[in-house]
């Protein structure tokens, strides 16, 4: 089965000469750029399966609640890092909204949307990382938004202050717009689905073997788990934030 | 009423006023004075509890106001501040940012986007600096204490003078209107002035 699978595979595998033979014809300096960059992808894909592997043959769920640990650090850490801020002061508020955000919304969808075993990584794995992969990109979008909208418009922060509102109540405005960076995005691809974004993801489900039904159930409960997981790993990242910028103290801050 | 007592004010180790005793009346409008980088912005701002005072104190109605307590007597301010020019978004909430759909939908992710800044809101025209500060007066009828730094900054004659008058009706209504600014035209309508450049000297 395995050698049989090998074969396959590299057969599979030989359809990149149509690439790289159009390549060697017409452009050959860029053949060895394309070479590294599908090496990289398959070692990359490797690694990911032989993960996928240890997860589902150890079916332990601590191990597999470590790995969403793992995953969410390293998550918030790309969040940080692409919006150019502060690790240190931000990393803790931005990867605890991230994990209790996209874990609540993930437990809901496997757990009553989907009624499946919750731990089990055949299901966690991918739901989790499907979800964590949407918010982190939305949480580029809102977090970014949220600081710099309140650096751009630190007047309105003062006015609102100024005139008696709360610290909370004066950051209404600065919430609202990391909102809609949110949404706005949501709102765009949700009008195109079903057009370009949907098949990728459905197709994979059909040809895992769901039943069109069920893969249309899937595919619903990932859509609105990834537009919940990203607006409630924002709220919490920023309700975490500004209570870890009242309590704790950051040295040299 | 609100009472300065002898207060200095310092800030990063520059004393900006020192000494300083004031009472601005119900029913008035006082107005703050002095050159540029006098202190007038520092001193409302410690006078609305944003900044402590060294040594003296500040008090609404004979309640000593701090920079602990200062929330609580902000509910019974309104505050136009120097840099109203900068509040469009106070005016009119931004609205949603157009998006386009991404290239692998965004249940797909190949790419992570990149992160784009939040801009700062068009300055507002001289014409809706009065309409905002209008809206706040409004807004805060109930509220008996009026602080406005450098109102008119921004504003041409006609308009100083219609700002004017909606502070004058404030005055009249038995507010508290404090103001800071160097524009003749509003000092001239003052019921009191203080020189913050007369009184360091």
């Amino acid at each position: 089965m395995t050698t049989e699978l090998l074969i396959h595979v590299i057969l599979g595998i030989l359809l990149l000469l149509i690439p790289a033979g159009a390549l060697y014809w017409l452009d050959r300096q860029q053949l060895k750029t394309f070479g590294v960059a599908v090496g990289r992808m398959l070692v990359q894909l490797a690694l990911l399966c032989v993960l996928m592997w240890a997860l589902t043959q150890l079916n332990s769920p601590w191990l597999t609640l470590l790995w969403y640990f793992c995953v969410t650090v390293y998550a918030a850490f790309l969040v940080l890092k692409r919006c150019k801020l502060e690790v240190r002061r931000l990393l803790l508020p931005v990867s605890g909204g991230m994990l209790l955000g996209v874990f609540l919304v993930g437990l809901w969808v496997l757990g009553i949307g989907l009624h499946v075993r919750v731990f089990d990584p055949l299901w966690f794995v991918p739901v989790m990382a499907l979800l964590m992969g949407h918010t982190t990109t939305m949480m580029i979008r809102g977090m970014n938004t949220y600081l710099t909208s309140l650096k751009a418009d630190e007047e309105q922060y003062e006015f609102l202050r100024g005139n008696g509102v709360t610290h909370f109540k004066a950051l209404i405005p600065f919430l609202r717009r990391s909102l809609l960076a949110v949404i706005s995005p949501t709102v765009a691809n949700l009008t195109v689905l079903g057009l370009t974004s949907m098949p990728l993801l459905l197709v994979g489900l059909f040809v895992g073997g769901f039943t069109p039904l069920y893969a249309f159930v899937v595919m619903l409960m990932m859509v609105v788990g990834c537009i919940s997981a990203s607006v409630l790993s924002l709220a919490l990242s920023i309700v975490l934030y500004e209570l870890s910028q009242r309590y704790i103290q950051f040295p040299g801050a | 009423m609100l009472e300065v007592k002898d207060a200095t004010i310092s800030v990063g180790g520059r004393c900006l006023v020192k000494g300083l005793s004031l009472i601005a009346r119900d029913g008035q409008m006082t107005c703050i004075t002095g050159s540029a980088g006098s202190g007038k912005t520092t001193f409302l701002r410690t006078l609305m509890g944003f900044l402590p005072v060294e040594s003296g104190f500040v008090s609404v109605d004979g309640e000593l106001l701090t920079v602990a307590s200062a929330p609580a007597f902000r509910n019974l301010m309104v505050y136009l501040p120097q840099e109203i020019r900068q509040l469009g978004h106070q005016l009119r909430a931004p609205e949603m940012p157009v998006s386009e759909a991404d290239e692998y939908g965004v249940w797909n992710h190949a790419i992570l986007p990149s992160a784009v800044a939040a801009e700062a809101p068009e300055p507002l025209s001289p014409e809706a600096i009065c309409e905002l500060a209008g809206k706040t007066l409004r807004e805060a009828s109930d509220r008996p204490i009026v602080i406005a730094d450098e109102p008119a900054a921004d504003l041409t004659p006609e308009l100083t003078e219609q700002l004017l008058d909606l502070l004058s009706v404030q005055a009249k209504a038995g507010k508290t209107v404090l103001l800071a600014s160097r524009k003749p035209q509003l000092l001239a309508r003052a019921d009191l002035i203080f020189n913050l450049d007369t009184i360091r000297q």
